[in-house]
């Protein structure tokens, strides 16, 4: 399958021009920023609280916005016309991850700036933060597709806000509720896990098992999202 | 002459309510062919199948000779262009970013977005927001879009339901010159004379089915009654048949200088389909 580049371009620079202009979104992302600032004049952090705040950049930058730039297209009717052109599933949805990719990296890297965190292997952490930003994109688009129009996108992406930021506090209870050892498989507390390794000195090797979870919930996003939109494309 | 859409058999149904009902008809390459119905008469759902927005329930529609669940693929969306009443802009963009933005997809030179908007009568706009257009102007700029990569079959839902008559005339003109440079045009459209000005065919369509299929023209022939009317002097208008007997009278009043106008009596698209269906065209 052929990749067209300038047909993904395309649909990234149409992106920027209206989320410049998309006050209700583009504000979004002061939030993280805003609380990375305010976080890190709060004197050392553990490594759980710096990735909260992490966690929460990526939830609300990639799966906040991205749910509320697909869902626009769908209200307005201008999926369908992206649908009809000659633009493949791929190009159109990388088209339109790719705004929220660079979106998402900036503003982790700007948050990251103003806290006090400093990955002890730059390497590791990076590739664990794109497979991160991959699953975030992955369900802001799935859930995106499912809605109406942004204020039901708006409202349905809240719980995944909830669960996917202050989520990080979940192995705290994990010794009273067994039950919720079943969460500590979600991508966000095996990127805490993994970042921990990365701190004890461990490099790829010892962070295999959560790479390659966070993979698999990035595989599993891929394929309902393609399953979703193709069903989209019909009435 | 080669069939570019070949439709049979076609039928949609939602839920407990048929929308179509075995609709059979062609349209040749290079024709303009008029889908007329009364709201709610299946036209939209016609074109949405043909697109392959949606699904048939039974029947099949091929259009360039391949079924139509083969527009999938990307070749073949390239080759037609569609105009709906779903068709979305970007409204925060300007009129000339939407149409950018579809001349990248659609691999054609920037430099056609002046020529496309010399069509729809808007290139002086196209700084313009699209959330600062009035619903005429911002479904020219949707059909600006549907013209964008010349494409060799268009289809068109009801494009000038939101103009006014200047504007439309400018629109009938641009799409007769695309037809003419060789774009087959499927429009539905309930405005009758919008389908006798454009079509080469046209098709009644109601309560999912096709009534009626043929020229303007040979319809009109149909059902006309074989009478003028004599428009006289004196003001008096004479219905005459086109008979001997007719043609005695008309020669009367010709030779004794009283006939000031002589209008064939034949009945209007729209007074043919109330005749056919009984029902007015809205």
């Amino acid at each position: 399958m052929m990749i067209s580049l300038k047909r993904m371009n395309a649909i990234l620079v149409k992106d920027f021009k209206d989320f410049s202009r998309n006050l209700a979104v583009s504000t979004i992302l002061i939030l993280p920023i805003g609380l990375g600032i305010m976080y890190g004049q709060t004197g050392p952090n553990s490594l759980e609280a710096n990735f909260l705040l992490i966690n929460l950049a990526f939830v609300m930058v990639a799966t906040f916005v991205q749910c509320c730039l697909i869902a626009e297209e769908k209200e307005k009717n201008t999926l369908r016309g992206l649908m009809l052109s000659p633009a493949s599933t791929a190009e159109i949805i990388g088209g339109k991850s790719l705004l929220t990719f660079i979106l998402t990296m900036l503003t982790v890297i700007i948050t990251i700036f103003f806290t006090d965190y400093r990955p002890a292997n730059m390497g590791v952490i990076a590739v664990a933060f794109i497979l991160t930003v991959f699953f975030y994109i992955g369900f802001g688009t799935l859930l995106g597709l499912f809605s109406k129009s942004v204020l039901e996108a708006s409202v349905i992406v809240m719980p995944v806000v909830t669960v996917f930021s202050l989520g990080s506090f979940l192995p705290a209870f994990v010794d009273q509720y067994p039950i919720a050892k079943i969460g500590m498989y979600l991508p966000n507390i095996q990127l805490i896990e993994l970042a921990v390794i990365v701190e004890q000195g461990g490099g790829f090797g010892d962070v295999l098992s959560e790479l390659l979870i966070i993979l698999a919930w990035v595989v599993v996003l891929f394929l309902l999202t393609r399953v979703m939109y193709r069903k989209k494309m019909i009435d | 002459m080669e069939n570019i859409i070949e439709v049979k058999e076609l039928a949609k149904v939602f839920g407990n309510q048929k929308a179509l009902e075995s609709v059979d008809f062609h349209v040749k390459k290079g024709e303009i062919f008029g889908f007329l119905g009364p709201s709610g008469s299946g036209k939209t759902t016609t074109i949405k199948i043909l697109t392959g927005q949606l699904t048939a329930t039974s029947g099949t529609a091929t259009i360039f000779g391949e079924p139509v669940s083969q527009l999938k693929k990307s070749e073949y969306r390239s080759r037609f262009g569609v105009l709906t009443d779903s068709s979305g802009l970007y409204e925060r963009l300007s009129i000339y970013d939407n149409l950018k933005l579809y001349c990248d997809l659609y691999n054609v030179p920037s430099s056609e977005i002046d020529k496309v908007l010399d069509v729809v009568n808007l290139r002086q706009d196209q700084s313009k927001r699209v959330s600062t257009l009035s619903k005429g102007m911002a479904q020219r700029v949707t059909l600006a879009r549907a013209l964008i990569h010349k494409p060799e079959l268009l289809f068109l839902d009801e494009p000038t339901s939101a103009l006014d008559p200047g504007n439309s005339l400018h629109i009938h003109k641009g799409l007769r010159r695309l037809n003419e440079m060789g774009t087959t045009i499927f429009l539905t459209t309930h405005d009758m004379q919008e389908a006798e000005l454009l079509c080469n065919r046209i098709a009644f369509l109601d309560g999912g089915k096709i009534q009626l299929l043929d020229t303007p023209k040979k319809l009109k022939q149909r059902f006309s009654d074989s009478t003028i009317t004599v428009e006289l002097a004196t003001q008096e208008r004479v219905v005459l048949s086109a008979g001997a007997e007719g043609a005695d009278r008309l020669f009367d009043y010709m030779n004794n200088n009283q006939v000031v106008t002589v209008h064939s009596n034949e009945p209007t698209l729209g007074e043919i389909f109330v005749q056919v269906t009984g029902r007015e065209l809205a």
